[in-house]
Formats: C-alpha cells, sequence, structure tokens
C-alpha cells in the first residue's frame, strides 16, 4: 500500500479553488497518508490537446514526466480531477515516443484520481467526514466513462453519516463543460447546464457533489449566475470536512 | 443533399429556440436509450456482446478490398449484377440509365443515407420519373422537402399537427390527428405505387461476403415491397457495408437492432441472394448492385480515421448525445448528425467547412460507449482537431488563424516553467480586474465571453493553492510535510 502521495493539483484548482487542493491534502493527511506537493507542476497539457495542438502538450507532457516519474516511484500521484488524470494515464502513453513513452506508461499505473485512489489503493471508504446535508452526486464524464470510476464515489459519500445521499436522475449526463466547448458554444453548453441544475434542483438536495474541477466551474457558475440556493462541492470538500466544522468550512 | 455545414452555429441556436423540437428531443432519451439499454441488457453479457460487434467490424473493414472482391464473386454467382461507381455522379448515372433503359417511369424508394448523400432522388425526379420514399418517415420528410433529421428517425421532430396538414396537402386526405388513421393513409397512397412501380432502390445493412448475401432491416415492410413487387430491385451500397460471415452478420443484427430502436429484433429482415428463382413464388426478376466509394476509400486509405468506416449507422450515438438532444440533427448540416455526424460529415464534406461539428462537443464519451462497432467518436473528434491545428489538408483542411496560434503559443510557452507560470497568474489576475464586481467575473471580453454569458467565475482567490502550500510549509517545521522544491 502506498502510504505517501505526491500531489497533482491541476491549474484550474491552483488558480481557481485551491480550496479543493487543500482539502484533499487535509484528507489524505487525516487517512494517515503523507503528502508531498512539487511546485513546479503547472498544467497537464489537457487544453492543448482538446485543441489538437499535440505538439504543444508533448512538451508539457514531457515535462509533466520529468516532474513526477522519480518523485512517485515508491508512491501514488493522486488529483482531484478525473481528466486531469486522464490525460496524464490515457493521453500521453499515445502522444509520446521512445523513453518517454515508456516513462509515461509506467507513470500512468500510479497516477490516480482521488475517489479511486481512497477506495482502491487506501482500501478505505468511511473517511470520517463530519458532513451533514442532504446530497446530490454527479458522474462527470471523464471519471465515469474514460476513468471508468463509478461505485468508488459514491460508497465515499455512503459512508458519510450524515450525508442523505438523494437520486439524481441522468447523474451520468454531461454537464455541459467541455473546457473551451463552454466559451465556445455558450448556447449549447448553457442549455446542458440549465439541465443538469434543473434536474440537481428538482432531487431537493441542500448539496451538489461531484468531482471534477471543470464541471464544479460550470455547473456552481451557472448556479451562481442563477442566483439559486443549490450549494455546489468538490467530494474532497465534503469528504474533508472535519466533525463540528459544518456551515464554517465546507460550504463557503 | 445541400452541404450547409458551415451554418452549425446559426442553425443549432433554431435548434435551441425551437420549442416544439425541444420538447421532441428531451424525451428522445428516455424513449431510445431507454429501449436500447432495456434491449441490451436481455444478452447475456452486453459489454461482450458490443466487444465482439467492435471486433466484427474492425476485421471487416481491415480486410475490406479482399472482402469486397469475395462478395461480389459470390453475389455475382447468384444471379446479381455487381456496377461500382466511383463517386456519387456515377453512382447516379448508373441507377439512371438503368431506369430509363428499362423505361422506368415510377421507382418506390426504401431507407438510404447513402442514397441521401448522393442526392439521387432530386436526380431522377429531375430526369422525370416518379420516385417515392416508402419508409414512413423518409416519406413525411419527401412530402415536406425537409431533410432526414435522424439517421433512423428522418422525421422524428415533425408534429402529428404538421403531419396531418401535409397528408392533406399531399394526398387530398380528409385531416385526421389519428395516429394509425395517419399511417393507413400513407399506407394507402404508397401501396398503388409499390403496385405500379417498375424499379425498388433500396440500400444494403450488410453485404456477407462469404454467402453473397445483402442484409435488409426494417421494421415497416416497405423495403421488403420494394424489393420483390417491381420487376427490377436496385440495392446501393457504400464499400464499407461488408462482413466476413453469416455468422458476423448475425451478431451484428443482433446489436442493430437493439441498438437501433431497442429490439431484440425487428419485424422485417430480408436476406437477398439474388432474384426470382423458378421456383420461387416472388422476387424480382433482375437484381442490380451498385457498390459506391464516395470518398470511403481515402477514409480507409487514412489509418487515423478509417475506424470511421466501422459505422453500421444504427443511430445510437445521437440518442444519448447531450449536444444532439438540444440541438437536433438539422445544426449539423448534412446527411449525417450527432457524433457520428461530427466524425463523418467532415471527412466527406471538407474539414474546414465543417469545423464547427467537431469543435462543438464536450467531448463526454457517451456515444463511444453505446457503439456496437467499436467507434472511439471522442479520439477522433480530436483527431479533426488536431489535423485543423496543423492545417493538414487530406481531407481540405485549414490552418487555424494567426491569433488562435498566438494565443496558443503564449498560453504553452507560459506553462512551461514555474516562474513563468507565476508571472502570467499575476497578469491574469491584473487583466481581469477591471471585470471583478463582488468577488465574481460576470462579463468577460472575449475570449471568455462566452463562459461568463451563462456563468459567473468566481474572482481567482489572491492566494493560488501553491501560496497555500508555501505559506503551510514554512509555518511548518516538524518536517510533516516534504517539499521537494
Amino acid at each position: 500500500m502506498n502510504t505517501h502521495v505526491a500531489l497533482f493539483i491541476p491549474c484550474l484548482v491552483d488558480q481557481f479553488l485551491p480550496d479543493i487542493g487543500t482539502d484533499t491534502a487535509r484528507l489524505l493527511r487525516r487517512l494517515g497518508v503523507s503528502v508531498s506537493y512539487d511546485p513546479r507542476q503547472t498544467c497537464c497539457g489537457q487544453p492543448m490537446i482538446n485543441a489538437g495542438r499535440t505538439d504543444k502538450a508533448r512538451t508539457l507532457a514531457q515535462r509533466f514526466i520529468d516532474i513526477f516519474y522519480d518523485a512517485s516511484k515508491d508512491s501514488a500521484v493522486v488529483a482531484p480531477s478525473g481528466s486531469c488524470v486522464y490525460t496524464v494515464t490515457r493521453h500521453y502513453p499515445e502522444l509520446l515516443e521512445g523513453e518517454y513513452k515508456k516513462k509515461a506508461l509506467e507513470l500512468a499505473g500510479r497516477v490516480y484520481e482521488l475517489s479511486d485512489y481512497l477506495v482502491n489503493v487506501l482500501g478505505v471508504t468511511d473517511t470520517g467526514s463530519g458532513f451533514t446535508g442532504s446530497v446530490a452526486y454527479h458522474h462527470s464524464c471523464h471519471i465515469v466513462r474514460g476513468l471508468g470510476i463509478m461505485a468508488e464515489p459514491i460508497a465515499l459519500m455512503d459512508a458519510v453519516p450524515g450525508a442523505q445521499m438523494l437520486f439524481l436522475p441522468d447523474m451520468d449526463v454531461c454537464c455541459g463543460f467541455g473546457g473551451e466547448f463552454s466559451a465556445n458554444y455558450p448556447e449549447i453548453s448553457g442549455a446542458m447546464v440549465e439541465d443538469k441544475v434543473n434536474k440537481a434542483v428538482a432531487t431537493g438536495a441542500e448539496y451538489l457533489v461531484l468531482a471534477e474541477p471543470g464541471c464544479i466551474l460550470n455547473i456552481r457558475g451557472y448556479v451562481e449566475k442563477q442566483g439559486l440556493p443549490l450549494k455546489v462541492l468538490h467530494l474532497a470538500q465534503v469528504l474533508a470536512t472535519e466533525s463540528g466544522t459544518m456551515g464554517k468550512e465546507a460550504a463557503s | 443533399m445541400k452541404i450547409e455545414t458551415e451554418r452549425f452555429v446559426e442553425k443549432a441556436k433554431e435548434g435551441l429556440a425551437n420549442e416544439s423540437q425541444r420538447e421532441v428531443l428531451s424525451r428522445l432519451p428516455v424513449l431510445f436509450k431507454g429501449l436500447r439499454d432495456y434491449a441490451m441488457s436481455t444478452l447475456p453479457d452486453a459489454r461482450a456482446a458490443l466487444d465482439t460487434g467492435a471486433a466484427i467490424r474492425t476485421n471487416a473493414i481491415a480486410r475490406m478490398p479482399e472482402l469486397l472482391a469475395q462478395f461480389e464473386e459470390n453475389i455475382t454467382k447468384n444471379g446479381v449484377t455487381v456496377l461500382w461507381a466511383e463517386d456519387y455522379d456515377d453512382a447516379k448515372e448508373i441507377v439512371l440509365k438503368l431506369a430509363k433503359e428499362r423505361g422506368v417511369n415510377m421507382i418506390t424508394k426504401g431507407k438510404s443515407m447513402l442514397t441521401e448523400e448522393m442526392g439521387l432522388n432530386a436526380e431522377l425526379i429531375a430526369s422525370g420519373i416518379d420516385t417515392f420514399e416508402t419508409d414512413l418517415g423518409e416519406f413525411i420528410v419527401q412530402q415536406a422537402k425537409r431533410t432526414p433529421f435522424h439517421i433512423v428517425g428522418p422525421a422524428v421532430n415533425i408534429t402529428t399537427d404538421e403531419i396531418a396538414d401535409l397528408f392533406v396537402k399531399v394526398m387530398g386526405v380528409e385531416r385526421t390527428m389519428d395516429l394509425n388513421e395517419l399511417t393507413m393513409q400513407a399506407r394507402d397512397f404508397l401501396r398503388h405505387k409499390f403496385l405500379s412501380a417498375q424499379m425498388g432502390i433500396t440500400g444494403v445493412n450488410m453485404a456477407v461476403a462469404e454467402t453473397g448475401t445483402i442484409v435488409l432491416v426494417e421494421n415497416e415492410g416497405n423495403i421488403r415491397y420494394s424489393t420483390s413487387a417491381p420487376k427490377t430491385h436496385v440495392a446501393v451500397m457504400g464499400i464499407e457495408k461488408v462482413v466476413p460471415t453469416m455468422n458476423d452478420a448475425l451478431h451484428m443484427l443482433r446489436l442493430l437492432t437493439r441498438s437501433c430502436t431497442g429490439q431484440a429484433i425487428s419485424s422485417y429482415i430480408s436476406l437477398i441472394n439474388g432474384p426470382k428463382r423458378p421456383d420461387d413464388i416472388d422476387g424480382p426478376e433482375e437484381v442490380f448492385l451498385v457498390i459506391v466509394d464516395g470518398g470511403r476509400s481515402k477514409i480507409y486509405a487514412d489509418p487515423e480515421f478509417r475506424e470511421v468506416l466501422q459505422c453500421i449507422k444504427c443511430g445510437s450515438c445521437l440518442n444519448s448525445c447531450p449536444v444532439w438532444t438540444k440541438v437536433g440533427g438539422y445544426a449539423y448540416g448534412w446527411v449525417y448528425s450527432g457524433p457520428i455526424g461530427a466524425v463523418l460529415n467532415p471527412l466527406l464534406v471538407g474539414e474546414d467547412r465543417a469545423k464547427d461539428l467537431y469543435f462543438a462537443t464536450s467531448l463526454c464519451g457517451t456515444c463511444k460507449s453505446v457503439c456496437p462497432a467499436g467507434i472511439d467518436h471522442p479520439k477522433l473528434l480530436l483527431k479533426h482537431r488536431e489535423r485543423r491545428a496543423f492545417g493538414d489538408k487530406t481531407f481540405g483542411g485549414k490552418k487555424p488563424p494567426l491569433t488562435e496560434r498566438l494565443i496558443m503559443s503564449i498560453w504553452s510557452w507560459g506553462l512551461k516553467g514555474n516562474g513563468r507560470y507565476r508571472l502570467g497568474s499575476r497578469l491574469f489576475r491584473l487583466a481581469i480586474k477591471p471585470f471583478v464586481s463582488n468577488g465574481k467575473l460576470t462579463r468577460l471580453p472575449e475570449p471568455g465571453r462566452g463562459f461568463t454569458e451563462v456563468r459567473d467565475l468566481p474572482e481567482p482567490p489572491s492566494k493560488t493553492f501553491r501560496d497555500h502550500w508555501r505559506d503551510a510549509v514554512e509555518r511548518k517545521t516538524d518536517g510533516e510535510e516534504r517539499s521537494t522544491t
């Protein structure tokens, strides 16, 4: 079992949603994992891949491998994002050649999405979270279909004693983020996020929980623009909630 | 068919604003995808069945040239005349010549997407041959002078009201809103066409190489009618339809009907080996098969896009697509819509002309997860974007504008070092400062305009994650945290 984790904090989290990063670190430590963070890391190159710029992405992939390959030899790399993990584990090996390709394939075996790491490596479902509230869970595309992770986040949420889980219809249908798609096709993307939020609101849940930073920016941004009461949280924020702190940190 | 792929954004907006269409579309995933998921669950191992389907189609396309030769040999032995067409014009000329030689003045037609690609109906009608689509949906589309909205349900967006009016206008019948009555009106009208048509034209769902058999799949019986009542049957197929064995065809059939309409099997499956034999009670006196390349061998020759040819046109990628079920089929501007349209249309009409098709997608991967033919749509969508980025001209691509390339270069450069990244982060915060109000970004200029049109962005916090981390490391001395700086 890996008891050390090298944090892979996506640029979106670093720049816009740092709480998700600090909560991920806090959660892992509480579960007895030592955590390191290499501040040389920037972006995995996912936006470049999505724009077709494989040349630019290749450089960033090599850079990522230079930073993480040796540092994680005896441990795991964990990120609170499925799409960034997908980029590293699925796109890098296709993008690279020679020595880097070999390293990318090897590294892919030790890069984990957070819920995957908690359940399948640490063997933990009860994270000791003090979170309370009614929750609808949304499965983000790259986690559920990209990485095939569906049961893990649900198991983690189910083990939170204070969380009342409500069924979200079409929980695995895309929220309409898709990176540059959300900026370039606002009408289509907007119709998708509207659908997602309407369904979440209809469950009557206080919280919509998910594990993908991009989807959080999208869904939370829509909820705020519409002035809706739904609170949108990352799974790490829910799980990291200490007993007796509800309403102070997690929901802020 | 007229190519309007350049108008995707405009037509998507039209689709989004069309309330009755939105209403229909909102029910489709529940209906079609629900039926499909249920039908797949009746298989002992649905995932294995899909994987087998993928393997069959991958193998079939990999061996396509050899299989086509085998198929031609066998179906010729069965008494079918095979005619090869390099492009749409060739194919239309062949069909037209066959019709003219036989003095045909009326044709009934089974649903065929390839003939939509070719624009066959318009050509036949222009030559004075009455040509009737006989699939109910396709009939409605043809009479309404529209284009197919969906590969499988071409008229799924047209309301009963519109159909009732259309039938009054076209057939001079009494107006009714009763669905059975409407169907009977079309049936009545078409029955006379079947009886007087001298030629029936159909597509081909699968071509079985080992037996020389054409497989046709339908629910209405109109295809069987078109292949058996007229004296001459002309089948038109794309070169990608071939499969090695009857066993392969039967497995694909299991997947096709389940993926299409959620049926374990459709009402009619026709296996056609050739014309009527002396002891047959019915069947056409002659059967012609037009095998059309129509840009497909060019796709075959490109190893990165070859897998597009594995498609069996079941339409399941449309029914579950969160973009298609919002904008509808017309937005895609050509024969194929939804995820398969987004990967296939650019290869057939030109990558630059169909640019929005492969960019207007969130790459959610639902299409890939339901595909019975093993197509990885998200991978192919990214491939299109990559080809465009580098100005690859194989499929009519064009390099993106300089500004776009410049932004990408600066952005990527800024990510290649910690120092520049931090500097960029600071500059970004300064640049957006004027747009912040109440801790939010509610109206950004380009390129963020579209994002904040629908959503509010939080103002980037003054401290990034790395700032928090550095502060924490500086605070602690117990060595609990390791910084690997």
